[in-house]
């Protein structure tokens, strides 16, 4: 997708029916893509079992769809734990993945019913020693992988020399380590980071099992499963292909788990905006949008993630042009340097792949109204619903 | 089929075939449930813990009443901590020396929901006139009460939740205070193969207060993995060295059905296996 696609103004009918009925700014969330992702990532490696990162989207409709697709939830605080627990989801099939946690937060997943947690230093471990009979840990190694968009093994993950040691020190306190887990970062270019973490974990886990009997049984390679955005990306299949490859090598009887939330949610979501204002500013045409970095756009500044825009037009001539957002910071600009055609006030700008990291990081900024969220496609008791609502 | 699954432990579980949803209730980032099962009857659960079911209570209820009871010999108040499904009031209620009867439950909501779904296991006990219900907080009431109780049993939940505060040091000397001389508390402890820290931990708060502390058990099926330990305490060293034939004349005295209590049963409860011996040591 590029930036900036321009189509026909007929093509704008369909948002604008959206807008008819529910204002503007929206964000249409279509379940179909959830379960189109699901199946691709399910394709491209078999045998892994899906924890949806919660964090990346966290909405009821899409933890609905995912859950009757199988996926389990990856839990990284109490306020995820509400959303699951409102929505009746078997505790069972979750995992608490942050790294540093109050007790409370141990508390409230154990009463949730979740009994995994993952640590990856000796305090965090010392935490559990009250609750050692009923939980089961996954030490989280960090790789370095600078080619990936967000480096995550920074602030999170100990060395791989150093899991023998969590293991011994957890073995004495009489914790139960059961796997590994590792993050090779987010949105990455390819999947040499993964492949090398699940070789080093290969070799961790293998030295071992080969002399404990307390084995390690679950593999978590985490998340990073690019989707594209304006540039290409290696398509799912290959991407995933010298991953399966190297899972093949692990013993037969590991369990292996992963954690996608970009991959799954950022095709999910479409952001629907209207031009609120407009002014001639030097060589350009400046548009204010309702919906800015403040909110839905909120992942071009957490996220580094530009989105592909359409906007539409039966103009043939374009214009040096700047998208703004709808509050008093200059900061809040989408985008600069659009060779947008004339648009006037009341016109619609669309943003694709919105799904991931954008309302879950939205602020209420000059208490500018968030955008809405609508659902489409959602499969609920055998009727499909349209339901609004913001995060 | 639909099935609820009990997530106490990360390793190993047990679950249950759901034949029939009586209550759900998912508030105060609670969740209860009530359900009906084949091989149990009706069971609660609460935070993806089994609290009882109709067909195994028995063994809890009468072990952690009538064993404090028959072994005191002359219990007249008694106090209930919890247990708002009225099963060990139903069990102290067959005493009919038993003279007053306080039970402590921090939600009202608890006794009405049990009345309804549970209905045996209260079986018209909150309608005895020995019986007072106060709806307060277990923990505070005791802290502050003026009453003094031959027998205090503590029926709480899992000490991870509402319960926990019936689990701290605190709660134990608040009920050394509320006690008679020759009074003995008992708690339920948890399921000791389990939960080994349960049992070492009451056992370390238990002694600055009391000057003899131990555990008896029984195995009920649905807490799952072997016996249930109960928390013994009490100033009088003598008591749990009862013989068998003063508790077979109070049993007959007392004339009351049991299904699982019995003399030797109530004496044998007192040994404990190995490992727990030896936890308690260390």
């Amino acid at each position: 997708m590029a930036r900036l696609t321009v189509e026909a103004n007929e093509n704008a009918e369909r948002y604008q029916a959206f807008r008819a009925q529910y204002g503007s700014p929206l964000l249409i969330l279509d379940c179909d893509q959830l379960v189109h992702q699901y199946q691709q990532l399910s394709e491209a490696l078999p045998g892994v079992e899906f924890y949806y990162a919660i964090k990346s989207l966290p909405h009821p409709a899409v933890i609905d769809t995912l859950e009757k697709l199988g996926a389990g939830f990856d839990i990284a605080t109490s306020g995820e734990i509400d959303l699951l627990f409102a929505q009746r989801s078997q505790p069972r099939h979750t995992i608490h993945t942050h790294p540093i946690k109050r007790d409370d937060d141990i508390r409230d997943a154990l009463r949730f019913g979740c009994t995994t947690f993952v640590i990856d230093n000796i305090y965090e471990l010392e935490k559990f020693v009250k609750y050692r009979h009923r939980v089961g840990i996954l030490i989280r190694v960090s790789f370095p992988n600078p080619s990936s968009k967000v480096d995550l093994s920074r602030k999170f993950g100990c060395k791989p020399n150093e899991v023998d040691l969590l293991i011994q020190k957890a073995n004495s306190l009489g914790i139960h380590v059961k796997g590994l887990s590792f993050h090779a970062g987010s949105q990455c270019p390819d999947s040499s980071n993964h492949v090398n973490a699940i070789e080093q974990c290969q070799h961790i886990i293998e030295q071992h099992n080969s002399k404990s009997k307390k084995v390690l049984s679950i593999l978590d390679i985490g998340g990073g499963f690019p989707v594209k955005y304006i540039n290409e990306v290696t398509d799912i299949h290959s991407f995933c292909e010298p991953i399966r490859k190297a899972l093949e090598k692990l013993p037969d009887n590991l369990n292996l788990i992963a954690e996608p939330g970009r991959f799954f949610s950022a095709p999910a979501m479409t952001s629907v905006t209207t031009v609120m204002g407009k002014a001639h500013r030097g060589d350009s045409i400046w548009y204010y949008l309702d919906d800015g970095v403040y909110g839905s756009f909120s992942g071009q500044i957490y996220d580094h993630v530009s989105y592909p825009l359409t906007v539409f037009t039966d103009y043939t001539e374009r214009e040096n042009s700047v998208l703004a957002g709808p509050t008093c910071d200059s900061i809040d600009v989408i985008a600069e340097d659009l060779q947008l055609p004339p648009m006037t006030i009341g016109d619609l700008v669309v943003g694709k792949q919105m799904g991931a990291y954008t309302s879950a990081s939205a602020t209420d900024f000059n208490l500018f109204k968030r955008a809405k969220i609508i659902v489409i496609n959602q499969k609920e008791a055998d009727i499909e619903t349209v339901s609004v609502s913001t995060l | 089929m639909k099935t609820y699954t009990e997530t106490l432990y990360d390793s190993y579980g047990q679950a249950f075939n759901v034949d029939k949803l009586y209550f759900e209730n998912k508030t105060d980032h609670q969740h209860l449930v009530i359900f009906e099962n084949a091989m149990f009857g009706r069971v609660m659960a609460l935070d993806g813990i089994i609290q009882t079911t109709e067909a195994d209570e028995f063994i809890y209820h009468e072990m952690l009443t009538h064993v404090p009871i028959l072994t005191h010999g002359n219990a007249k108040d008694i106090l209930i901590v919890g247990g708002g499904d009225g099963g060990i009031l139903r069990e102290v209620c067959k005493h009919t020396s038993v003279e007053n009867i306080t039970q402590v439950e921090i939600d009202a909501q608890v006794i009405d929901m049990c009345k309804q779904y549970l209905p045996n296991h209260s079986a018209g006990a909150y309608d005895n006139p020995r019986a007072n219900i106060v709806i307060d907080d277990g923990a505070k009431f005791v802290k502050n009460t003026e009453q003094r109780f031959d027998i205090i049993i503590s029926d709480s939940t899992d000490p991870i939740g509402p319960g926990d505060v019936l689990f701290t040091d605190d709660f134990y000397a608040s009920c050394k205070k509320a006690l008679k001389p020759n009074g003995i508390l008992v708690t339920q402890n948890g399921v000791a193969f389990m939960q080994l820290d349960e049992v070492t931990t009451t056992n370390s708060r238990l002694t600055p207060y009391f000057k003899d502390h131990h555990f008896y058990s029984a195995a009920i099926p649905t807490y799952i993995g072997g016996i249930m330990t109960f928390a013994w305490a009490t100033d009088n060293t003598e008591l749990r060295n009862i013989d068998l034939n003063t508790v077979t004349e109070r049993f007959k005295a007392a004339n009351i059905a049991t299904r699982y209590y019995n003399p030797e049963i109530h004496k044998a409860s007192f040994a404990l296996p190995q490992y727990i011996m030896d936890a308690l040591k260390t």
